[in-house]
């Protein structure tokens, strides 16, 4: 009794612990981000909401985090249709080269994404897309399509493989069974992709970096450009604009489809 | 079709002489039979005896080799599933998660085109026929397995085709609602009269629901008769051995004159019946006789029409409503025999070690070739 308790009691504060470890970061800057000085210090000296006010001001930010935000509309947009179908594909038919298509798929995933920033500047600028926001979206989607894939394909491993057949047999021809049944079925894993997709790309950064230049740069480029120079608290507060989008998409994810989906998704 | 629609004889479905390879396997091999309207057939046979693939052909979702498939009076073997008449009830069910009871259920409606008017009356008419009446807007996920296997049956049936198709529905569930689900298949399908077909690796299963039985085994059919006949005349050595719980006796025929047989094991002579008139003496043979047939008999307590053997108690089970006795006899080369005492409380329970008589009729022994 007393031995399980003391179990328990380990347990727990191990939890209690790694819990606490995972917030730290966040809860400081979140705190600093409140600072009445010129520098980020914890805990701060006081409470403000200057730095707040500095960012709403601050073309720069906001220009950036509108740049930030098409990055992630183009991401998404294009990984829906790629990572559905392919997950589909992968998933539900045999296909002869599933294998090779899987692993060239995850390619991207593999190698460094200082490499793949490189490869993808060389081939941007061949095209001439440099200078533009929407291919930063598309390097994004190249470069994360893995994740969009594993989420659809948790969700249409999980379907009954004569789903199709039930359909076809229920009466609806082929193209009818795709869009009435098989793609309001995988739904969950599409809608956790695209939302993984769109905050990877708000996110994402070392690609960017190489891809963008002072008219195009995204937001956090700009925060990396910043802490070059100086740091100061308004970085803090920018910080806390990226917990607020993680957790509204986190809070839209479990509106619409429940958390233990997308827990269950990622394990896929 | 109008004119085979005419017939009142006309079977519901017939298959001629159909046929699928994969590869170098041959799935199933000229199977034909010809099922008549609301009647109730049942494919069993081991996995892997083509049963699934026959089942999976006639609802269109595999494409015969070669043969016909006739439905209500029209070939169908090129038509794609979606064109055929036929609602199917699948092994995992295939319910659609997204949508609820009612609307899986209203799904074939729609995508067959049938009148809006009236739908939702429909829809709530053949869930009440499964009894769901009033569990409509839930998910599947929603459901028990039991709920869940209505929605199915609700679903294939909902707009009224000429064939049911069940391809081991049941297999899943616990035995108790699995034997509650197989008289409330056959309440269903009674009393809508819809011409069914079932597949199953469960031989009781196919004894309490069907009307006919087609044992297939190999990608054949071996037998295709009613339950008694199916149990009590086994075709040949496979159904006998596939229904039932069978002693195989290896030996050679002595002589066979009228269906009589006499097969000599291991230098005993038994009497048998045997339905194979080519069979010469001395080819091999295998009697066969069923363990309930077997009785344990007190010395010189056998009657004139039967056979009597020695044999050594090795194992006694107790199940409640009978004793499983495992015996070895010595007199037929030492071959394991199994037999069942239907009235454990009024008979001594012999032991292991024990030597016994046992005794069948001549009749209960079945010849077939080894």
């Amino acid at each position: 009794m007393t031995g399980s308790r003391k179990a328990a009691w380990i347990i727990g504060a191990i939890v209690a612990f790694d819990l606490l470890f995972l917030a730290l970061p966040t809860l400081v800057v979140l705190v600093a981000s409140f600072t009445p000085g010129t520098i980020i210090t914890f805990p701060p000296p006081g409470f403000s909401l200057r730095w707040y006010g500095n960012l709403l001001q601050a073309r720069d930010f906001a220009d950036a985090l509108w740049r930030s935000l098409q990055v992630g509309l183009v991401c998404t947009a294009l990984s829906l249709p790629a990572g559905t179908l392919a997950a589909l594909a992968l998933a539900r038919f045999r296909l002869r080269f599933a294998t090779g298509l899987q692993i060239y798929l995850l390619l991207p995933f593999t190698i460094p994404l200082v490499v793949s920033g490189v490869g993808l500047m060389l081939v941007f600028g061949r095209l001439g897309w440099l200078g533009a926001v929407w291919p930063v979206g598309v390097a994004a989607c190249v470069i994360n399509l893995p994740f969009m894939i594993w989420a659809v394909a948790a969700s249409v491993n999980h379907l009954d493989p004569d789903l199709e057949n039930a359909a076809a047999n229920c009466g609806a021809p082929p193209v009818h069974s795709f869009f009435t049944v098989t793609l309001p079925a995988v739904a969950p894993g599409i809608l956790t992709g695209a939302l993984i997709m769109f905050i990877l790309a708000i996110n994402e950064f070392l690609v960017s970096l190489m891809l963008t230049d002072a008219r195009t740069v995204t937001l956090p480029v700009l925060v990396y450009n910043a802490i070059r120079s100086i740091i100061t608290p308004d970085l803090a507060a920018v910080s806390v604009v990226y917990v607020i989008l993680a957790v509204a998409a986190i809070w839209l994810l479990d509106r619409l489809v429940g958390l233990d989906i997308f827990l269950k998704s990622k394990q896929g | 079709m109008a004119q085979a629609t005419t017939a009142a004889a006309e079977p519901m479905v017939r298959l001629e002489r159909v046929s699928k390879r994969f590869g170098a396997t041959l799935a199933v091999e000229t199977a034909s039979f010809d099922l008549e309207p609301g009647s109730f057939l049942t494919i069993l046979g081991p996995s892997g005896c083509g049963k699934t693939t026959l089942l999976r052909m006639i609802a269109g979702f595999i494409r015969p080799d070669g043969g016909s498939i006739v439905l209500n009076g029209r070939p169908v073997a090129a038509d794609p599933p979606w064109r055929r008449s036929i609602g199917m009830v699948f092994q995992k069910l295939a319910l659609f998660p997204h949508m609820t009871a009612a609307q899986n259920v209203a799904y074939p409606l729609k995508m067959r085109g049938f009148p809006r008017q009236g739908m939702a009356e429909r829809v709530e008419r053949y869930l009440s026929i499964v009894r769901l009446g009033g569990l409509g807007g839930r998910r599947p996920h929603e459901l028990s397995g039991g709920q869940q296997q209505r929605v199915a049956i609700a679903r294939a049936l909902v707009f009224e085709p000429d064939l049911l198709l069940l391809d081991e529905p049941l297999a899943a569930l616990d035995r108790k609602l699995r034997e509650d689900m197989q008289l409330e298949f056959r309440r269903i399908q009674r009393e809508l009269g819809v011409t069914t077909i079932n597949v199953t690796h469960d031989q009781r299963e196919a004894l309490v629901m069907s009307d006919r039985i087609l044992v297939m085994e190999g990608g054949r059919i071996q037998q295709a008769a009613n339950p008694v006949d199916t149990y009590a005349r086994p075709a040949n050595r496979f159904v006998a051995g596939f229904l039932g719980v069978t002693n195989f006796l290896p030996g050679r025929l002595a002589s066979l004159a009228e269906g009589r047989a006499v097969v000599e094991v291991e230098g005993t002579r038994l009497e048998g019946l045997c339905a194979d008139p080519s069979l010469a003496p001395g080819a091999a043979v295998a009697a066969a006789v069923r363990a309930e047939r077997v009785r344990i008999a007190g010395t010189g307590e056998t009657a004139p029409d039967e056979s009597d053997v020695e044999g050594e108690v090795v194992e006694v089970v107790f199940e409640g409503d009978r004793f499983v006795y495992e015996l070895r006899m010595p007199s037929l080369g030492g071959i394991p025999l199994r037999l069942f005492d239907l009235d454990p409380l009024a008979h001594p329970r012999h032991a292991p070690g024990e030597r016994v008589t046992v005794a069948w009729r001549h009749r209960d022994l079945m010849v077939f070739p080894a």
